[in-house]
């Protein structure tokens, strides 16, 4: 293997990792804000996959702009779930077996609601993009792979601002950091959450359009991106949102560069392997690294 | 003992003996070989849904990785047999590698609080099965074959089957009622405070997952030897660890009888779903989770203790809430840390 071939996994493995960022980071904000481990984010990745499909096929709307109009339709549905469902729960600073549950419960009810509507037929989006590519030198990289990765990307800094600009943004981060100084600072815990639950519903159905692009996809498309979501959220520290872009990469990296060693059909027991050493060797995930540094300096 | 002071009490201490003389006793009925079929599949799930209640709803550890008990039971198992031992060393062997196998999962995520365990069970039964799809000494995935060289018996299996959930009752309660059982209901409810009064949590999650683990290891491994063929994607199956999360949540987690009570009801009507309705049936599970979870954290256990409450209330108007809780004891998931 050359170098070239080396390079050519390095970019797939970070277009892949904007992605994986995009899919996981809804799931952060809502562990962060309520400390729900949020198991129906599987169902709501695929459910985004089937909405951006048949906005495609019956409207004939880009999946890119298919995408984009899944944000604003999933953080609706996200919020009418929070207020059906999640609103309920006792309130807790660590997640509880009810919460779990339900979310588990709420999940298969998805999956098993998809499996009625579209069958378990593997479904994919081909655009003329899925097909062709850009040619650098000897290195060939799929648009939709560098489309999908710069919808992902804009998405996240957009994200990022709502997170460090807004008042909203504000009271994420003040209840991440303490639910208990937040509120009594006047943080409205119950309509944050219900927003947080809608921001973090709408970035599954986001992403769950995107991996659809990317991939061929079932009603049980969402468990495979489950376990790679929760590997990223702790490699990232299971509350912060730049973690999680680290966290993204690093999958990424391990995932394409396993390949190599590594039959293709392993990568499920590779992310459990790297989640298993993350919990061992850095249980408050990679960005602690850092922090230790700079508290040490 | 304390002797039992109502009517309930009594139906608690003679009801199970009866249940398991009645099941001792069934064959010399000459029941349909349908029947004893079915016992035998509900008593393996009560079995496993028994064990899962030691770590879920003792413990308040959920697992969705007890598949991986399962499967590994099964394996060992048959692994055993072909090599020529006996099937009921094969089971204590089975429930042996299990037992590891929980280690294994425990010893890094129970360290830590929070979210890990959850999170490493979904991932530990997708892990094993990707492996024993492509281990070739058990077949891979075109799965393995059990070959005895004696006449298929189901009363054989049948009474197995029997001896595995009555030794799984018996753990149960033993546990339940011990200083360890008091160490893990102290741990589900409040971690910190259990340990200032000096319960290791981290020790006491890792054995209570291990017992679990043991029982669940039994329990595929008596399914393996009837069923004699089985492969990854039935015995590690997601799927499977699923089923054996909802029995007892169902039935009524934290307590013996409702882990029971769920198993029963699982084992008896899983099949006829299935058939029923092959697409539809996990969606009634999914929003029967979310019924119980949010309407009656008990299960079918609570809303039956409910029921009786009220007929008791019309007819003799006696005994505090207070009481009832201490008679029942208490389930329920309601603001449980994890």
């Amino acid at each position: 293997m050359d170098s070239s071939e080396y390079l050519d996994l390095l970019i797939k493995a970070l277009l892949l990792a904007g992605v994986y960022a995009a899919m996981a980071v809804g799931m952060t904000v809502i562990y962060g804000v309520m400390k729900i481990v949020n198991l129906a984010h599987a169902g709501f990745l695929m459910l985004g996959a089937y909405f951006v499909m048949e906005l495609f096929q019956r409207f004939h709307i880009d999946p890119i702009l298919g995408a984009v109009i899944a944000l604003p339709v999933f953080f609706l549905f996200g919020m009418l779930v929070h207020w059906l469902l999640v609103r309920w729960l006792p309130k807790s600073d660590t997640p509880t077996l009810a919460s779990l549950l339900l979310m588990f419960g709420f999940w298969l009810v998805l999956q098993n609601a998809a499996y009625l509507i579209w069958g378990n037929d593997d479904q994919s989006i081909l655009t003329p993009l899925t097909l062709s590519s850009v040619q650098i030198g000897e290195i060939s990289i799929p648009k939709v792979n560098l489309v999908v990765f710069a919808a992902a990307v804009i998405c996240m800094v957009i994200l990022q601002v709502v997170f460090n600009r807004t008042w909203f943004g504000r009271s994420m981060r003040a209840l991440i950091q303490n639910p208990y100084a937040a509120k009594i600072v006047g943080v409205d815990d119950e309509r944050t959450s219900r927003l947080t639950f809608g921001l973090g519903t709408a970035f599954a159905g986001f992403a769950g359009g995107l991996l659809g692009m990317l991939f061929s996809f079932s009603p049980d498309f969402g468990r495979q991106f489950l376990l790679r979501s929760f590997v990223i959220i702790v490699l990232g520290g299971l509350d912060s949102v730049s973690g999680v872009a680290l966290g993204a990469i690093v999958l990424a990296l391990v995932e394409t560069f396993g390949i190599l060693k590594l039959p293709a059909s392993y990568s499920p027991a590779l992310s459990f392997a790297l989640l298993v050493i993350v919990l061992v060797i850095l249980p408050k995930g990679l960005t602690s690294l850092f922090n230790k540094k700079w508290k040490a300096a | 003992m304390k002797r039992p002071q109502s009517l309930g009490g009594w139906l608690k201490v003679v009801l199970p003996w009866v249940l398991l003389a009645a099941l001792l006793l069934l064959p010399a009925a000459s029941p349909s070989d349908n029947l004893i079929r079915l016992l035998f599949v509900t008593a393996v799930w009560t079995t496993t849904s028994l064990g899962w209640n030691l770590l879920g709803g003792m413990a308040g550890q959920v697992s969705f990785g007890f598949a991986v008990f399962f499967g590994l039971g099964a394996y060992t198992t048959a692994l055993l047999m072909h090599a020529g031992h006996s099937p009921y060393f094969g089971f204590i062997g089975g429930g042996a590698v299990a037992v590891l196998a929980s280690f294994l999962i425990g010893l890094p995520t129970f360290r830590l609080r929070g979210p890990y365990f959850v999170i490493a069970t979904i991932g530990v039964t997708e892990a094993v099965r990707v492996i024993m799809n492509n281990v070739d000494i058990t077949g891979g995935a075109s799965g393995y074959r059990i070959i005895e060289d004696k006449p298929f018996n189901p009363l054989e299996h049948y009474y197995t089957a029997i001896a595995a959930v009555a030794f799984a009752v018996l753990v149960s309660t033993l546990i339940a009622n011990s200083k360890f059982g008091i160490a893990l209901r102290a741990i589900k409810q409040d971690e910190d405070a259990a340990a200032d009064l000096g319960v290791n949590p981290y020790t006491s999650k890792l054995w209570v997952h291990a017992i679990a683990a043991a029982l669940t290891g039994i329990a595929g491994g008596i399914y393996a030897r009837r069923a004699a063929f089985f492969y990854p994607g039935d015995v590690f199956a997601f799927q499977t660890g699923i089923t054996i999360l909802l029995m007892p949540v169902i039935g009524g987690i934290g307590t013996v009888w409702g882990a029971v009570l769920g198993g029963i009801v699982i084992g008896m009507v899983e099949e006829q779903l299935v058939v029923k309705f092959p697409n539809l049936h996990l969606m009634i599970y999914g929003a029967l989770l979310i019924v119980i979870i949010l309407l009656e954290p008990d299960g079918l256990l609570g809303l039956l203790r409910r029921l009786f409450r009220l007929f008791r209330r019309k007819r003799e108007d006696s005994g505090s809430p207070d009481a009832e809780q201490v008679l029942w004891g208490r389930g329920g998931v309601e603001g449980r840390k994890l």
